[in-house]
């Protein structure tokens, strides 16, 4: 098991974007890095925001893991929600591309461009729930 | 006469000065007999809005008419009255629809030259112009200290849930229980909605909200959009008053509303920012009103109605009652947030 949102699940999920061919085919038009901020929920066992961050560049990851706050604001795209909108997406139980336009995830950066990519989304998300994740409210 | 005065940023003091006269012939001159500090002081006390040192400051409060000029017709000496905090004309095209708060001659009491240059509130006289617009008659069974919240909070709370159209199967989530966010509380529980849930991260706050009926939320134990998703059927509040007046709490606004949502943003802004996504906003559906000041005028009768038939009650908020001559010590309290409320006794 791998405790979400850590540093080692980041890298879990890294390790699966280069492995996969239908996310680099889905994905090979995407330019530019994505950080993730999981807002803190101290009652779901995730007292500080955390913020993660995926290089992703034309089908592939170049990098990223847990960044500071400064390093993920930095990056082209922010996206951001409490600790369960995420725990949502990553178990399939939020779209993420339907999660932005109803606001749930909160996007910073061109929103029209990161929606066009639906099926590099889904691929992701995919990927995410090859994951055997540790949720924080779980352990 | 003593009055309050502005004495740099982060200072008041007590100073003595001209006593008011009668200069128009609508203005009535009050003997003012209780005053209160509001949040709103605190942008002129921070420097937020501009305001020299030795202007008066202060504008709610209560008192007995003195004097009257020759065009007031509804005001005699010895009426209780209470002020209403922006002063209007009450004839143009605005103020006869009753968006006084959009008056071709606002002002305000005790704002410097940004409320017109008029004399503070928190005084032991004060001139008040167009008595007969910006005076309310107190009934005999309403004490000055609870009349003192219809000039300004209690109506703005009254103004802030009547424009939000709740309905009786709403989740009413207010975002920052201050004074306007308590007594929007109480006005949106006489609507009968389904619940009213109280959003703040101060405990004592909270409890006064509880107290009061609503359902609170520590903001700082709980992220809000999970706690209002929870209790809502993950869809979000129906209707959503932001009482606060910064840009996170109108982010936190935007964050617990439910797909079209309606957004009420009744607390004060002045040269803040945010950034949206107008693709989303416009997506959501959402409902956004920004209530400007509150017309007071056109909803304190109705304020006044329900003080006098007990059910809105502003008298739990007041934490501190000081003589005029200790109003700075009132000023740090408040600032501090070590007071929910502080009255002034001239």
């Amino acid at each position: 098991m791998v405790a979400f949102p850590t540093d080692a699940w980041f890298q879990a999920l890294i390790a699966l974007i280069g492995d996969s061919a239908s996310y680099r085919e889905a994905a090979a038009n995407w330019e530019g890095d994505i950080a993730f901020l999981i807002e803190a929920e101290p009652d779901r066992g995730l007292p500080q925001d955390a913020w993660g961050r995926l290089d992703l560049w034309h089908g592939e990851c170049r990098g990223g893991g847990v960044v500071t706050p400064e390093r993920g604001r930095a990056a082209a795209y922010v996206i951001r929600a409490p600790y369960s909108r995420w725990k949502e997406v990553v178990t399939g139980d939020l779209d993420p591309i339907k999660g932005m336009m109803q606001g749930k995830l909160k996007v910073e950066g061109d929103l029209p461009t990161i929606v066009r990519e639906v099926r590099a989304a889904s691929e992701l998300v995919e990927l995410t729930q090859q994951i055997r994740t540790e949720f924080p409210d779980e352990a | 006469m003593r009055a309050v005065v502005f004495d740099g940023v982060g200072r008041v003091r007590v100073d003595v000065v001209s006593d008011p006269v009668v200069e128009e012939p609508g203005d009535a001159v009050l003997r003012l007999t209780c005053a209160a500090i509001c949040g709103s002081d605190l942008h002129f006390f921070h420097g937020k809005a501009p305001m020299s040192p030795g202007e008066g400051i202060g504008h709610e409060a209560v008192g007995v008419v003195e004097e009257v000029g020759d065009a007031v017709t509804r005001f005699a000496p010895g009426d209780r009255v209470v002020v209403a905090f922006d002063i209007v004309c009450g004839a143009c095209w605005f103020c006869e629809r009753g968006q006084t708060q959009l008056c071709e001659d606002f002002r305000n009491l005790g704002a410097g030259a940004f409320g017109g240059g008029l004399a503070g509130a928190q005084a032991e006289r004060l001139r008040v112009p167009v008595a007969d617009v910006n005076l309310l008659g107190i009934p005999h069974g309403v004490t000055d200290e609870a009349a003192v919240f219809v000039g300004d909070v209690l109506t703005t709370g009254w103004y802030a849930a009547s424009i939000a159209g709740i309905g009786p199967q709403d989740t009413v989530a207010v975002v920052g229980v201050g004074p306007v966010g308590y007594c929007t509380v109480q006005a949106a529980l006489t609507r009968g909605p389904r619940q009213v849930l109280a959003l703040d991260r101060d405990p004592a706050r909270l409890a006064l909200a509880a107290a009061a009926g609503a359902v609170p939320i520590d903001v700082t134990a709980r992220h809000p959009v999970t706690a209002v998703a929870e209790v809502t059927g993950g869809r979000g509040a129906d209707i959503v008053i932001e009482a606060v007046g910064h840009p996170d709490a109108f982010d936190t606004a935007a964050d617990v509303a439910r797909r079209g949502a309606t957004v009420v943003v009744v607390g004060m802004y002045t040269g803040e920012t945010v950034s949206m996504q107008l693709g989303v906003w416009w997506a959501r559906a959402i409902d956004l009103r920004f209530s400007g000041v509150c017309p007071v005028h056109a909803w304190w009768e109705g304020a006044m109605a329900e003080l006098e038939a007990g059910r809105l009650d502003p008298m739990p908020l007041v934490s501190h009652r000081l003589p005029l001559a200790q109003a700075a010590h009132g000023y740090d309290l408040f600032d501090r947030r070590e007071a929910t409320k502080v009255l002034l006794v001239p």
